[in-house]
């Protein structure tokens, strides 16, 4: 039988090394994903997903029962806008590289041209010139907002529970999602053709 | 719902932001409302573009493993002292007031005396300061945060047994002398090197730069830089970081040698700590503490040299002046103070593009364990040079004559000498005296200025290389009949002046690039289409001659012959020398003409003219080519 989060996080708590394992693995796909679209790229999603299990790990004892995702999300999103304010001045741009292109771009180009057989430079440049302005405009939105749209978007969350990991109301959510999709609205390539 | 739906209620019933009757009144009007279900799929085809994102995301085994490591590590506990009672919170407010305004009073002094010691350091710490990299060393005595000797043991290196402590030492001023003295002896260094510290909060002191050295080389993007630092030993484990960040240093070049004391100084280890880009830090072991001078060895990309040249001719045409002059363009991200710098020419090998090693995330593609990094001459040791392939000869030279670094000349704003050296494929060029080159600045220094240069103006017409222009060339050759010959001269561009007046006013004739011309080498520089000198040939007659057949009366031999009327119009007011070849495509030809030729080669003729001042000269050549059959009759007649 599955253990339940709760369980898992206690067995932690009493020294199970591998229920901390078993965490992270049931909700490391989602998390990695969320924080990769919260932050700039997977390099950078992968510190914030490390700090968020060590801060899992050090407040364990401190979890009380309810959802665990939701607890996880809250963390991670602490973690995230956190990272975020300290990087912001910081920004290093390969010299070798395009100024606007960052690594994951080109793991991105990589990526679809390896997934793509019919060998059509045009088309996968286009895509990824796409996906970066999609990623661009994501990135533009105040962390809140961003916040708000990777989780009910991307991670499927409903707004019930947007408002329980970002710690507000269920009509700031949608306040902060509306919001963020009428700035999205102007930034949005258009994919269709 | 009777009106249209707005955006807003649009985006809302998309993204299901409206409450559970406004989306079912939304639905029921889209549903028949033609517009509104336009506009509805309009927004959903826009917001599409947010799916490019929605790839799924898996988690490595070794990030997991990562984050589970990092949960087996105990979590430090804060010592909650005593709860805090509510009136804590005033007294720590009048507290934090008093303590502002003290500091208020104390960082007045500290400014004064901050200008006080800015006044008195010294250029080179300056430059340190904001230059990267950087570099630090920091003891692990202090890294660490332990307070006592627990144990000590015996260690066995080089067939030595070597003693130290592990004892946190207490904060040592910086000794200016060595301290190795018998002491070394008393103490017991711990056998195992310490873990590399993760942080940099520990370093203690940045050291300057005293003295550095670049050899840029122009066929690639590589120069070897030598710098050497005083760096502060304690005794035991020193660790020392290199930071490379946003220069081009190739991190996979970093050597680091002690200069004095070497027989008491070993380079154990150099890594590349996970996690920290740009930067890796070198084990120490000294048995000496104080000041040790270093020299750290690396490669760079971003400078570069290039030569070129200024010719001025005399009136007549007779002489020229040649300058020539060295550019060194610093892109590297890093600024050199006085350095000796040194140019070669010359062919190098290189393995690796240099920046693209620079912009490695780490310098071996991944982490790299504490163990098998190096030690002295291992990894990077005195092989490093050899590594790179610069040749036996370069890596000779450039691992001796040290004794010229350092050489400041007193005359520091006189005109800098460029010494040149043979080093056999390659040669050398030594700026004298050291030169300040700051990244992103480029220093044009003088590196000869001859006079009275003998040359020849040429002109030649080539149909078959320029078409129906007149080309003209200065000639002249490297060597010490025409006051040169001291040197090759490198590749480089030339621009060539003529003096237009007695005044020295002057006129620009043309540019060029010349090649490597080595010692007592002619040289041609092709200075472009003359503007008053023309070749002018026309076809005068042509006929065909002395068919031959084969058996069934075919056509199988044949000669063509050519007249030639060419006519040379000079309209300066200087004699000149032409050089006019012609081509006839085939090998077997005669040709009979009233001016002198030569062969030049199998199809072609040179003519060589000096028409006169303001003149026109013109001459006839017929030439028979031999075709098929008649080919045969010229090999007989020769």
């Amino acid at each position: 039988m599955e253990s339940t989060d709760k369980s898992l996080v206690e067995a932690h708590c009493k020294g199970d090394p591998k229920a901390f394992g078993e965490l992270v693995r049931r909700y490391g796909d989602g998390l990695l994903g969320y924080l990769t679209r919260m932050s700039r790229n997977r390099h950078e999603a992968e510190d914030l997903f490390q700090e968020t299990f060590k801060r899992v790990h050090e407040k364990a004892h401190t979890f009380r029962g309810s959802q665990f995702k939701s607890w996880l999300f809250t963390i991670a999103t602490y973690v995230a806008i956190d990272g975020m304010r300290r990087r912001k001045g910081i920004r290093m741009v390969s010299l070798n590289q395009k100024l606007d292109c960052t690594e994951r771009d080109s793991e991105e180009l990589s990526a679809i041209a390896l997934a793509d057989d019919s060998h059509e430079p045009l088309r996968e440049a286009a895509k990824a010139e796409q996906v970066q302005q999609v990623r661009d405009a994501v990135m533009s939105l105040p962390s809140r907002q961003r916040a708000t749209l990777v989780l009910a978007y991307y991670q499927q969350l409903s707004y019930p529970e947007v408002a329980k990991v970002l710690g507000c109301s269920l009509g700031t959510v949608k306040t902060q999602m509306f919001r963020a999709l009428k700035t999205l609205g102007q930034k949005l390539p258009d994919v269709q053709g | 719902m009777k009106h249209h739906l707005t955006e807003k209620e649009i985006i809302e019933y998309q993204f299901k932001l409206a409450s559970e009757i406004q989306m079912k009144e939304a639905a029921g009007h889209i549903e028949g409302c033609g517009q509104c279900r336009g506009n509805l799929e309009k927004l959903q085809r826009k917001y599409a573009a947010l799916d490019l994102l929605g790839e799924k995301e898996e988690i490595s085994e070794d990030l997991i493993s990562r984050v589970t490591e990092q949960a087996g590590r105990p979590v430090l506990k804060k010592i909650a002292w005593f709860k805090r009672p509510v009136w804590m919170s005033s007294a720590a407010a009048v507290l934090v007031v008093g303590l502002v305004l003290v500091a208020t009073q104390v960082s007045k002094d500290g400014a004064k005396q901050r200008e006080v010691a800015k006044q008195s350091m010294p250029a080179a710490d300056k430059m340190e300061l904001r230059s990267s990299p950087s570099i630090a060393p920091m003891t692990e005595m202090e890294a660490t945060s332990k307070p006592e000797i627990t144990q000590a043991r015996t260690v066995q290196k080089n067939g030595k047994s070597r003693k130290a402590t592990l004892a946190m030492a207490p904060k040592e001023k910086a000794a200016d002398t060595y301290d190795a003295k018998g002491k070394a002896s008393d103490e017991v260094i711990s056998e195992q090197p310490p873990f590399a510290p993760a942080s940099a909060i520990e370093l203690v002191t940045l050291p300057r730069r005293d003295k550095v050295q670049l050899t840029i080389y122009n066929s690639a993007d590589i120069t070897l830089v030598r710098e050497r630092r005083n760096l502060t030993m304690k005794k035991g484990w020193n660790w020392l970081q290199f930071m490379w960040a946003n220069t081009l240093i190739d991190p996979t070049s970093l050597s680091l040698e002690p200069l004095e004391q070497a027989d008491k100084i070993d380079i154990e280890q150099l890594v590349f700590p996970a996690r920290l880009r740009e930067l890796g830090r070198w084990l120490i072991h000294s048995e000496v503490s104080g000041q040790v001078p270093f020299e750290i060895t690396y490669f760079t990309s971003g400078i570069s040299w290039r030569a070129f040249y200024m010719g001025t001719l005399s009136q007549n045409e007779k002489t020229m002046q040649l300058q020539g002059y060295v550019r060194v363009a610093n892109n590297s991200g890093e600024d050199y103070e006085e350095a000796e710098t040194r140019l070669i020419v010359g062919n190098v090998h290189i393995l690796y593009e240099i920046a693209q090693l620079a912009q490695r995330q780490y310098p071996y593609n991944r982490p790299i364990s504490l163990h098998g990094m190096g030690g002295r001459g291992g990894f990077m040791g005195e092989g490093m040079l050899k590594g790179q392939e610069l040749g036996e000869d370069s890596y000779l030279f450039l691992n001796g004559d040290t004794d010229r670094l350092g050489a400041v000349l007193d005359e520091k704003f006189s005109r800098k000498e460029i010494r040149k050296e043979g080093l056999s494929e390659y040669f050398l060029y030594t700026i004298e005296g050291p030169e300040t080159i700051p990244n992103q600045w480029g220093k044009r220094l003088l590196s000869f200025d001859v006079e009275d240069i003998e040359i020849e103006s040429l002109y030649k017409y080539d149909e078959q290389r320029w078409g129906n222009q007149t080309i003209r060339f200065v000639k002249f050759a490297n060597d010490e009949e025409h006051n040169l010959g001291q040197t090759p001269i490198p590749n480089g561009d030339v621009k060539i002046y003529g003096k237009a007046d007695s005044d020295g006013f002057l006129s620009y004739v043309g540019g060029t690039n010349i090649k490597y011309i080595p010692v007592d080498e002619e040289v041609e520089l092709n200075l472009g289409p003359a503007r008053l000198v023309k070749v002018e040939p026309k076809l005068m007659d042509f006929k065909t001659d002395n068919y031959m057949f084969d058996r069934r009366g075919n056509v199988a031999g044949w000669d063509e012959i050519r007249t030639w009327k060419i006519e040379i119009i000079n309209t300066r007011e200087l004699p000149i020398e032409i050089e006019i070849t012609r081509g006839f495509n085939t090998a077997y030809w005669t040709i009979q003409s009233d001016a002198a030729y030569e062969k030049y080669d199998a199809t072609h003729a040179r003519f060589n003219l000096n028409p006169e001042p303001k003149s026109k000269q013109t001459f006839e050549y017929t030439v028979t080519t031999y075709h098929g059959m008649r080919e045969g009759v010229l090999g007989e007649k020769n």
